[in-house]
């Protein structure tokens, strides 16, 4: 993508629903997934005359949390607006949002760029709206129509606006994963793009370089060049996407103006399958939204002491959380992202650390916790398609079960077994491990008696073995484990049969 | 106000206007237009929005309730169709628009 002709100049729009209870303006419940159509609708969020929207003191301060995490400056007073428009999925003719005074104005947050530096990603606002309700489109014969469920109008959703200092598709990618993640973290919202619960629209337009620059967050033309115009491209339904879908749309825009032609302003729609944004309609003309101050809800003052109780939320950030993990335990950055990337894994790691602090200073304990989360855990994990926590997988007893293994007193392969099958099975982990530290002391009181035995009925391996093919040894090992069921140190069987076939 | 005006309005508001209502709502929306105007003409320099304002703590707790029936939401839509609101066209219009 890059490009010794063009800048990339990109801006981000991301909206969330935040996981309240009820809706933003009015009491009904938010929880509209799978549920029946037009259940969950009352005057309010249907637009009837007379309705009064009440704001929802919950959904304002999970904005304002989302502002203080970002960096932002929070407004003294919250004022909303009428955004006009006539759509069936907007029942009252106008959406109730945030126009010249959004809550939380001018922040910024950190990624890690290609090349493995920091850039900071402006935000230009941050401010509080509702959803709308869905449609979908259907067509009989030559008749088209629509059927609309109000169950999602009136969620609250927050709108993020970045400044249009993001460069590539590769940062755009990383500022929306980590707005994803920082939502998540602070339970915001679940941000499921596949449920639409966050949704990216990337503004996008490329340059000749040296002939624009970024003033007062605007970007403007230098000397009398003419800037070329932007697209929006909407429908994008996944993180890794918003990359895809800016990277052709880039690739479109060059080649269009490389072949002599002139952009339009359009929004475009991503299309998954085919890997490429189609047209969908011109914006000619700039939308009029005849924006006014919202009359039905009062100018609602925030405190100081607002802002202080709203801040006791804010945990401790993806990115602080990995550059401790790295300080202070010694862990890899690799791993330290993995273990940070999710809040209920970094959440498990603490735990299973704190508990295997008690036997082990705290990097072994961190580094054993980071090995066996990113290695059976996850595995377990993604086999069996369950979340990671200590209901699943339970702790504690994990936690014995890897000072058993440190002890050498089992085979790391066994306790891994041991493990997904108390999983698979439901059965006590401390059961499992017990019965297994029993038999393996049989085994090995037995184990003479064991390799008697596979020496005995693998005579053609035993000679092969004499005559000089070394490697036969690796199997007859295998036949010491498969008799211990696995229980036996392969280490120690592997020296016993040396001893005995030489002797 | 002039009719180009008007007709971005209407357009705006989804009606379509015929040349002859477009000549007659041009002057009527002027006149109505000055009346507004008057307000204008008083100087509010230095004067705060008269809004009432309210404190952090008096919004509305996060508490869900019980909505209206799906029955009761779809008694005034003109079309329905599996507990959906069937519209037609660009705003709530008939099979005809589509």
């Amino acid at each position: 993508m890059e490009n010794s002709k063009y800048d990339v100049i990109i801006g981000l729009e991301i909206h969330i629903q935040s996981n309240t209870q009820s809706k933003m303006f009015c009491a009904c419940p938010t929880h509209y997934f799978e549920k029946e159509p037009n259940t969950q609708v009352c005057p309010v969020c249907l637009g009837l005359p007379g309705a009064l929207p009440i704001p929802n003191k919950r959904a304002i301060e999970l904005c304002i949390l989302l502002g203080i995490a970002t960096n932002c400056d929070i407004d003294k007073e919250i004022h909303f607006d009428r955004k006009h428009y006539f759509y069936p999925d907007l029942p009252k003719g106008y959406q109730i949002s945030q126009y010249k005074r959004p809550i939380c104005s001018d922040g910024h947050i950190d990624i890690k760029d290609i090349d493995g530096n920091k850039y900071e990603i402006g935000i230009e606002r941050i401010h509080q709206e509702e959803d709308v309700a869905k449609s979908t489109h259907h067509s009989e014969g030559n008749t088209e129509y629509a059927l609309i469920d109000y169950n999602k109008s009136g969620v609250p959703l927050i709108e993020i606006v970045s400044k249009p200092n993001i460069r590539s598709a590769y940062q755009a990618k990383e500022y929306a994963n980590k707005i994803r993640q920082i939502v998540r973290y602070l339970n915001i919202s679940d941000a499921d793009m596949e449920k639409g619960q966050m949704r990216c629209e990337p503004n996008i337009s490329i340059q000749e370089k040296g002939k624009w620059e970024l003033k007062d967050g605007k970007i403007l033309p230098i000397g009398d060049y003419k800037l070329n115009p932007k697209s929006e491209v909407k429908n994008i339904g996944s993180i890794s996407a918003v990359e895809k879908a800016i990277e052709y749309e880039v690739e479109r825009m060059i080649s269009e103006l490389e072949s002599g032609k002139t952009l339009i302003q359009q929004t475009r729609g991503w299309d998954a399958n085919k890997g490429k944004t189609i047209f969908q309609r011109s914006k000619e003309t700039a939308d009029d939204y005849r924006y006014m101050p919202e009359p039905d809800i009062f100018v609602i003052e925030i405190g100081s002491e607002d802002i202080e109780r709203i801040s006791k939320e804010l945990v401790e950030l993806p990115e602080e959380k990995k550059n401790r993990y790295i300080r202070d335990y010694s862990l890899s950055e690799y791993d330290s992202s993995v273990l940070t990337a999710d809040r209920d894994i970094s959440k498990y790691f603490e735990k299973l650390l704190l508990t295997l602090s008690s036997s082990f200073d705290s990097q072994k304990a961190a580094k054993m916790a980071s090995n066996w989360i990113t290695g059976a855990v996850f595995s377990i994990s993604n086999d069996l398609k369950i979340d990671i926590n200590d209901i699943n997988i339970p702790i504690e007893p994990l936690s014995s079960l890897i000072q058993h293994f440190d002890k050498e007193g089992i085979t790391r392969n066994k306790a891994e077994s041991l493990l997904r099958e108390s999983i698979e099975s439901k059965t006590d982990l401390n059961q499992l491990l017990e019965r297994a530290l029993k038999e393996k002391e049989t085994n090995s009181q037995n184990i003479d008696t064991i390799i008697e035995e596979v020496i005995k009925e693998n005579e053609k391996a035993v000679s092969d073995f004499k005559s000089g093919k070394q490697a036969t040894i690796g199997y007859l090992v295998g036949q010491v484990m498969q008799k211990t069921k696995g229980s036996a140190d392969p280490n120690k069987a592997r020296l016993l049969l040396i001893e005995k076939l030489n002797g | 106000m002039d009719k180009k005006t008007l007709e971005h309005i209407a357009k705006l508001s989804r009606i379509s206007l015929t040349q002859q209502e477009l000549e007659k709502f041009t002057p009527q929306m002027e006149t109505i237009l000055d009346s507004a105007k008057l307000l204008q003409s008083v100087n509010t320099q230095g004067i705060n929005p008269m809004k009432r304002h309210i404190p952090f703590s008096d919004l509305r707790e996060d508490i869900p309730k019980v909505s209206l029936t799906q029955e009761d939401v779809l008694k005034n839509a003109k079309y329905k169709e599996k507990g959906f609101v069937k519209v037609f066209g660009k705003i709530f219009g008939s099979p005809e628009e589509s």
